[in-house]
């Protein structure tokens, strides 16, 4: 820690301000008593049947055992695994394109960017109830296809089994690939441009530029890039809850979705606190396996 | 009026109420403390309300204002977005310093906090002058099976049935059905006149709506009793005589209007409105969202007659108070209902809201147009009055409902399995 390193001084100097130690104990307490605690309940909760009302019943492990043999939840792992890999994949792969087009200095580049930058401002709720209106069975895009002559392809798109999960995604990737662009394009902005002018000396392609001099060097950046994908995709629910509540027929059911629903809706506290506890092991699992990689690179 | 109605100071007491209750609450799972040793009995009777949509909640002020100039004591209103309600009021009703009243439904969703003994027992007040008026029906709705207390206070109710517009009917010459083979004669006529015979909204977030199909097709064919003891889980939903009200559903589905399931009940009222459905099985409280030159066009027939013999039962979901039995006011909450359920306070509501609910009070004057008129005399010919599918079971039923009978709509054919994910779901809650 960077306290210990620090080069020692007159032992009554180290002494912590009352201030300081008030600064750091209020916040920790704060967070003890409205995150720790309540998730420290969460796995308490987990072992047990509760429908808010009456005590909490102990079942064991009962909650994983029926887990596993629950068909909505094998379907909302699957979609979350679905959601991960397209929502993640896409994301990282169109941010880091929309950086690169975007990142050579030239007149109304500005405006490109802060369009697309925008839907990060917006609340994803706010967003989700827009591209609601436009999946309307008369919205927006079924009139633009319509109007194009291809009124064959029109859907009601978010009642469709068969359509509702992708277009969920949609307006989910629409509002990260814009924060996903900004944290490459600082990241484009930090190499070094001699790299790129002894690449070209040395005779080499736009393609191996980018495979052999941008790629690695942007290797800092995929690391924030990936734990913020994987973060934000496992915690995807505002905006699969606004537009169609995991439905219809639990078809763009997310972990998070069934979470809630069995918690908040059937009132299955029990079962609910047990999904929670696997969305945080997954969670916890993928980026700390990634962290601990990382770490190891590093050292 | 502004939506926030809140100034800055006593939103910081808000704040800082609500960070007190969480400190002393302490654990969420906590259940057992009984005394409300932290609020003194002084102070207004705090009334917890749902009522969002903006006419009611105006309504609802309005009758606080009223009140409170009475003298006597005082109420302070509380409107919380329905959605938190709903998934706080257990949270509400175990916490050891609970608000006072509460607006709710009778009945088995009532039923689930009377048997935890959190509710506050009324029994002295429906022998007062204006509830011991109230009809043998609303008497026995808010009286607990199992504590045999009254623990609820009726106000208003609403009804169900196919609403379609007047002029509409006229221009595309077809009557009122009574039977049921002459509705599906009906929407045979609809359809050659090129409109979708039949409007849902069963799609964005109002998936609920479908309920009412299953309520009244299996009313229709099973009858209340039957009807009621499947919600409580003494029947299966793989019993034959469910299958026989999805039979029935499926004469019916060709005739449905294909975007049903991706609207919300607002949007397929404009659909009605608009000719582009012909009707739609709805409560009255859709017509919060009609603009007031088309309701003088709305009317409505009852849901047809399947089998004559089974008697003919009406879905009128009943609203309103009850309290916790943790008040520390219940002199001045008793005073409150009581009032609420005077004819005086029904009428002052009713003027106040969208005007289609009707009075509990057999004194109390509704708003006398033809439709609610109507409305009235249809539930009082009724031989049995159900609630709604989540009032006659649970809340944690209807997520179960709701995802069974949207799958019906849209894959018909996949009925067997849907009915047994059905039971296997809805047997999760029963035994949670």
């Amino acid at each position: 820690m960077a306290v210990l390193t620090m080069p020692r001084r007159r032992p009554g100097a180290t002494r912590v301000p009352p201030l300081v130690l008030a600064f750091v104990l209020v916040p920790l307490l704060v967070e003890a008593a409205w995150v720790f605690w309540p998730a420290l309940q969460g796995f308490y909760l987990a072992f047990t049947s509760w429908d808010g009302l009456a005590a909490p019943r102990s079942v064991g492990f009962g909650n994983f055992t029926t887990m596993v043999h629950d068909p909505v939840f094998r379907t909302a792992l699957g979609n979350t695994v679905l959601w991960l890999l397209l929502f993640g994949g896409l994301s990282a792969a169109l941010g880091l394109g929309a950086a690169l087009l975007l990142q050579q200095e030239r007149r109304g580049i500005g405006f490109y960017r802060a369009a697309l930058f925008l839907p990060v401002v917006f609340s994803l709720v706010a967003t989700a109830l827009v591209w609601q209106g436009m999946y309307q069975p008369d919205g927006l895009i079924n009139q633009v296809l319509r109007a194009v002559g291809l009124g064959g392809w029109q859907h009601a798109w978010l009642a469709d089994q068969s359509t509702a999960f992708y277009a969920v995604i949609v307006p989910a990737l629409w509002r990260e690939i814009g924060y996903v662009m900004v944290l490459y394009l600082a990241g484009l902005k930090g190499i070094d441009p001699q790299l790129y002018e002894a690449a070209r000396v040395d005779g080499a392609s736009r393609w191996q530029q980018f495979r052999h001099v941008t790629l690695p060097q942007l290797s800092s950046v995929n690391a924030v890039v990936l734990s913020v994908i994987v973060i934000d995709s496992l915690r995807s629910f505002d905006v699969v809850w606004a537009l169609t509540r995991g439905g219809p027929y639990h078809s763009s059911e997310l972990l998070s979705t069934y979470m809630y629903s069995t918690a908040f809706q059937s009132l299955r506290l029990g079962y609910g606190s047990a999904l929670a506890v696997v969305i945080f092991v997954l969670a916890f699992g993928v980026i700390a396996t990634y962290l601990v990689r990382a770490f190891k690179e590093a050292s | 009026m502004t939506p926030f109605t809140t100034d800055r100071r006593n939103f910081l007491a808000g704040v800082g109420a609500v960070g007190a209750g969480a400190l002393l609450s302490g654990c969420v799972t906590q259940t057992s403390s009984n005394s409300p040793t932290s609020q003194s009995s002084s102070g207004p009777v705090t009334l917890q309300s749902n009522l969002s949509s903006p006419q009611a909640k105006t309504a609802l002020e309005t009758l606080i204002a009223a009140y409170n100039k009475k003298g006597g004591s005082r109420a302070q209103l509380n409107t919380v977005a329905s959605e938190t309600f709903r998934t706080q009021l257990p949270t509400y009703l175990t916490s050891a310093n609970p608000p006072d009243a509460y607006t709710w439904y009778p009945g088995s969703v009532a039923e689930a906090y009377a048997k935890q003994g959190l509710l506050l027992d009324l029994s002295d007040l429906w022998q007062g002058p204006d509830l011991s008026r109230y009809s043998a029906a609303m008497r026995d709705l808010c009286t607990s099976p199992s504590t045999g207390k009254k623990d609820f206070v009726p106000t208003d109710y609403y009804w169900w049935g196919f609403f379609y517009r007047k002029s509409n009917f006229a221009k595309w010459g077809v009557q009122e059905p009574t039977t049921w083979n002459e509705f599906l004669a009906l929407c045979q006529t609809l359809k050659t006149k090129n409109v979708a015979p039949i409007g849902i909204g069963a799609g964005s977030g109002t998936a609920w709506v479908a309920s009412a199909w299953f309520d009244y097709l299996n009313i229709r064919v099973n009858g209340a009793t039957y009807h009621r003891e499947l919600l409580a889980g003494k029947h299966s939903f793989n019993d034959p005589q469910v299958h026989k009200v999805f039979d029935y559903w499926g004469q019916a589905l060709p005739f449905f209007d294909p975007n049903g399931t991706a609207l919300a009940f607002q949007d397929a009222t404009t659909s009605l409105l608009e000719g582009r459905t012909a009707m739609m099985l709805i409560g009255t409280f859709f017509a919060d969202a009609a603009p007031k030159d088309a309701l003088g066009d709305l009317d409505f027939f009852r849901f047809p007659v399947i089998d004559p013999k089974v008697p003919m039962a009406e879905e009128a979901p009943a609203d309103g108070f009850f309290a916790s039995s943790r008040t520390a006011h219940a002199a001045g909450v008793k005073d409150l209902l009581a009032y609420f359920a005077t004819a005086e306070a029904q009428e002052l509501y009713i003027k106040n809201s969208s005007g289609t609910v009707l009075p509990t009070h057999p004194d109390a004057k509704d708003n006398g147009t033809p439709l609610v008129v109507k409305g009235r005399k249809l539930i009082a010919s009724a031989a049995q009055v159900t609630q709604f599918f989540n009032r006659d079971s649970s809340d944690a039923l209807q997520p179960t409902a709701d995802t069974a009978l949207v799958h019906f709509l849209s894959k018909p054919k996949e009925v067997n399995s849907i009915l047994t994910t059905w039971q296997r779901d809805a047997q999760q809650i029963w035994s949670k």
